[in-house]
């Protein structure tokens, strides 16, 4: 079985959800081949992990492009599958590939094996409280869920090889003729180890500066529910689930935060649950590891101070 | 401007779904059938956009179940036309196979019409399978632009222009029309409908066409297996001091044991 990765990069560096991809295929015994576009320093660092890449020089800033160049790549290489991280990007681009090429697509996907030469893919659905098992007939594009594989590790240098791709003007029908910035802080949450994370229970913009407080203590990064974004409270950068971000960290603390699926869906990769709610029943308790019952703003107050000692020890 | 909504119909996402643990499906029991969250968004874009723009805003669901009073929904809320292809050979389409259906039901309403459509939108994902992949794939079969997440679209210059959502704000996007568009979700919430509303889409006629009439269903390739449990986490430690001091040492002492700090 022939697999071809595409290898997010943003300037030199290598997104930690692409490079997971190559345990993805070990996993299911595949060839695998990375894809590198545009980096020739990110192509040596894939390189590195023992997998060869194929580099192409083309300039894919735009969607329309990128799917060109994956697209005559596709072709050319044949291969049984097509693998992507799930970032916004591929959400945007994997579909494409699959319905030009006509490949099965499945998005999302958190496991993967390989049973009588045909592969099996996990993915949840209905907000993550059920996994889809799924089958593909021919070849597929798949987007991998961050944090579902293993980082891989050092190997020898695999060989780079370069391919030119020619891209037809006609093959770009949007342009991006404007960036607007309106968050400036970046909010790197899919890597982050600790996330404290504040809900509608917060009850107002100061309460929630006791979250940011918290994750300050704890080196930690900021997460929030819907709620506290759409009220202004914190920037949608910070918003954790469905549509938000995908996280897996080694401690997660909700604090007033319901437990709605749209939510826990994201949440469900972590180590260690630490849920704070005044409602004994809150659903987020059912996949809390420490539950804590009572009112969050005390409850942060206390937590706060107590974890500086802790830090200070 | 000639706007077209593709709606999925699915299953009420305020209402946690489990599996049934006899039938290994989604128990839908007592779950009602809705407009697609993201696929309200979109159409409040739209008719916000038809509102202060003209123009026509027009909602279409192929499937097979009876999606009706859904799309009636969506004529009480603002879309003014509503077509729906209904057929039993519906019942395994995969994403391809959706957009495969949705491009074939599009050309025959442009055909029926004779007038095209300078926009298509379809929500972000959808909120029983999220695969978020029709959009895209109906934007292939089109033959179209594409743009993703937007939470606003405008017409300058007489050209169509997206706010496509990013990490740090949003970009803007000149696509050629016609374009299919995904929809995020803008800073606005999809409105209600009024009891006058409502009474006047009851009354609605609503165009409906089997999958012969507008062309030929595709076997899907991506084929679900099973559905399964999600292992359970196990159950923790719940403490319930009325004393905030308390259970906040309690909490500590707790997260030591367990190495989570
Ligand atoms: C299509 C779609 C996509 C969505 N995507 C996302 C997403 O990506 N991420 C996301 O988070 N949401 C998402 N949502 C929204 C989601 O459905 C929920 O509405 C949201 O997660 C609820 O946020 P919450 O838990 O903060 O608020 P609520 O559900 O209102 O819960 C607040 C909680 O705080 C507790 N509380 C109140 N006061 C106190 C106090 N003083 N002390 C202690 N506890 C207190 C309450 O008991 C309650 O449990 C999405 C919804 C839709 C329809």
């Amino acid at each position: 079985m022939k697999a071809l990765l595409y290898i997010e990069t943003s300037g030199d560096k290598v997104l930690g959800g692409s490079v997971e991809l190559i345990s993805a295929v070990k996993a299911i015994d595949a060839e695998g081949t990375a894809l590198v576009i545009g980096n020739k320093v990110a192509a040596g660092t894939v390189a590195s992990f023992g997998i060869p890449v194929i580099y192409t020089d083309s300039v894919a800033t735009d969607n329309d492009t990128l799917t060109e160049v994956l697209f005559e790549i596709v072709k050319g290489e044949n291969p049984d599958m097509l693998l992507f991280a799930n970032t916004a990007l591929s959400k945007d681009v994997a579909p494409r590939i699959a319905a030009r090429m006509n490949f099965g697509c499945v998005s999302d996907v958190i496991g993967m094996s390989k049973n009588d030469g045909k592969v099996m893919y996990t993915r949840p659905a209905y907000g993550g409280t059920i996994f889809e098992r799924i089958e593909v007939e021919g070849a597929s594009v798949v987007t991998v869920r961050g944090g579902s594989f293993s980082k891989p590790e050092a190997a020898a240098n695999a060989e780079i090889t370069e391919k030119n791709v020619q891209i037809p003007a006609n093959a770009i029908k949007a342009k991006i003729v404007d960036v607007v910035k309106e968050i400036s802080e970046s909010v790197n949450l899919e890597e982050a180890q600790v996330i404290v994370a504040g809900g509608r229970g917060m009850g107002s913009a100061e309460n929630f500066e006791l979250v940011k407080e918290l994750a300050r203590v704890l080196g930690g990064v900021v997460g929030a529910t819907r709620p506290p974004i759409e009220d202004g409270w914190i920037s949608r950068a910070h918003q954790v689930g469905q549509s938000g971000k995908v996280v897996a960290p080694k401690l997660y603390i909700a604090c007033g935060i319901s437990g709605a699926t749209q939510h826990t869906s994201g949440i469900s990769g972590s180590d260690y649950i630490v849920a704070i709610n005044k409602d004994e029943d809150a659903p987020i308790f059912e996949i809390a590891n420490l539950a804590i019952v009572g009112d969050v703003t005390e409850i942060l107050k206390g937590m706060i101070e107590e974890m500086k000692k802790v830090k200070a020890e | 401007m000639q706007i077209l909504i593709c709606v999925k119909q699915v299953p009420d996402d305020s209402i946690e779904i489990r599996l049934d643990n006899k039938t290994k499906m989604p128990n839908l029991n007592g779950v009602s059938m809705v407009a697609n969250a993201f696929d309200t968004y979109a159409l409040e874009m739209a008719v916000r956009f038809m509102e202060a723009n003209g123009g026509n805003v027009s909602v279409l669901n192929v499937g097979a179940e009876d999606s009706t009073n859904t799309l009636k929904n969506c004529l009480a809320v603002g879309a003014k036309e509503a077509y729906f292809v209904q057929d039993d050979s519906f019942v395994n389409l995969d994403a391809l196979g959706a957009a495969d259906a949705l491009a074939n039901a599009i050309r025959k309403i442009e055909n029926d019409k004779g007038q095209k459509f300078d926009l298509i939108l379809c929500g972000l994902e959808s909120t029983d399978e999220i695969t978020g992949q029709v959009g895209a794939m109906l934007a292939e079969k089109l033959e179209t632009g594409f743009v993703s997440r937007a939470i606003a679209f405008n017409v300058k210059d007489g050209d169509l222009q997206v706010n496509q959502e990013t990490e740090e704000g949003y970009n803007v996007v000149s696509v050629i029309s016609p374009a299919v568009v995904t929809v995020s979700k803008p800073e606005y919430d999809p409105r209600y409908p009024t009891i006058k509303t409502k009474m006047a889409s009851r009354k609605a006629v609503i165009p409906t066409f089997s999958a012969a009439e507008i062309g030929e269903v595709k076997q899907a390739i991506v084929r679900l297996v099973e559905y399964v449990e999600p292992p359970k986490r196990e159950a923790g430690i719940k403490i319930q001091e009325k004393d905030a001091v308390l259970a906040v040492s309690a909490a500590i002492e707790q997260m030591k044991k367990d190495k989570a700090i």
